[in-house]
């Protein structure tokens, strides 16, 4: 399934259209990265913030019902963005990726991130004031935070070390 | 070409290179842990200071005094910039004669100062008056100013950066 997904890529015209680009126009693979660089600034500045929120430790006038409602639509489309600039470079070196040892830890710490970010924000949604509604609540809502801020820190380190997994030798041998 | 370096400082450069701490760094996994980190740290300095920008320009946040989304933000801010900075000179020893000459490098640290600058502007001229304007839903010209060249130089010290990579 992988193999297919991977070669069907690599084989394809996206990959050669993308690979041309990033390799013709000047300056397209720093100014893609910069996007998703915003786009990392804007996850730890909304869902980063509302964590050490939860936890008491920043913005203490800020409500966390309100800081919920303002500031996760900037992760979503945040994350929309780093989406599709990361996957610029994934169509363009395909097997780059698909095979990298660090690439699945960075889904693996991405995907429950993302998740609980949602459960969050939907519960808010649901009810307002869902979070400080009740002290079991606030626990609830700092056990996920401190699950969150790790992995949103997995997230952001495991897409740094994609490119450097050959000077770390614990995830190869 | 035997046109000498017009960089100052050369041998300082040089000399730091050469510590076995910066060799170190730079064959070890000791460079993609500091690189790692100073993403991090940056996420946290243009994070933040991405909110009082958008709140001086009064897009956001607006419900907030000005004032207090800045107190609230900023020792965050100076938390991601003290990391930020000594992660990032530690990757920096590894080439330092390289990176001076690099000129994404360069224009990085031409926008840094620059960005302290209308910091330190909007602080104590700015900062003065904000009493007449704390709530105010349209903050005035100046503050929309200091806020929108933050903005733009953050990105580009971003956007430098990142492009110092790809010249080495």
């Amino acid at each position: 399934m992988k193999d297919a997904i991977a070669y069907a890529l690599a084989e394809s015209q996206a990959q050669e259209l993308m690979e041309y680009l990033l390799r013709t126009v000047p300056g397209l693979p720093p100014i893609i990265q910069t996007f998703h660089i915003v786009g990392i600034c804007i996850v730890v500045g909304s869902i980063g913030m509302i964590n050490l929120r939860f936890l008491g430790i920043a913005v203490p006038s800020q409500n966390i019902t309100e800081m919920l409602n303002r500031l996760m639509p900037w992760m979503w489309w945040a994350l929309l963005v780093n989406a599709l600039s990361g996957l610029v470079f994934v169509i363009a070196r395909p097997l780059r990726y698909f095979y990298n040892p660090v690439f699945p830890y960075k889904l693996a710490f991405l995907i429950p991130a993302v998740a609980l970010a949602f459960l969050v924000y939907r519960l808010n949604k649901s009810e307002s004031k869902y979070w400080e509604s009740s002290s079991i609540r606030l626990r609830y809502g700092q056990f996920i935070a401190t699950i969150s801020l790790v992995l949103w820190v997995g997230v952001i380190i495991a897409g740094r070390w994609i490119a450097y997994w050959e000077y770390l030798p614990f995830f190869y041998e | 070409m035997n046109e000498e370096s017009s960089v100052p400082f050369t041998e300082f450069w040089a000399w730091l290179q050469a510590l076995p701490i910066s060799e170190h760094i730079g064959f070890t996994w000791w460079f993609p842990l500091l690189e790692s980190i100073h993403v991090l740290a940056i996420g946290l300095v243009v994070g933040t200071i991405l909110m009082v920008d958008l709140r001086l320009l009064g897009l956001a946040a607006l419900r907030y005094p000005a004032s207090r989304v800045t107190r609230e933000l900023v020792p965050w801010t100076w938390l991601g910039f003290v990391v930020a900075f000594i992660t990032g000179f530690g990757l920096f020893m590894v080439g330092a004669t390289r990176y001076v000459e690099n000129p994404a490098f360069q224009i990085k640290f031409m926008l840094l100062p620059l960005a302290a600058f209308n910091m330190a502007w909007f602080q104590f001229r700015t900062m003065r008056t904000i009493s007449s304007w704390d709530d105010a839903n349209v903050p005035p010209t100046t503050a929309k100013l200091a806020g929108a060249t933050s903005l733009l130089l953050w990105i580009g010290v971003l956007l430098a950066g990142r492009w110092t990579g790809h010249l080495l």
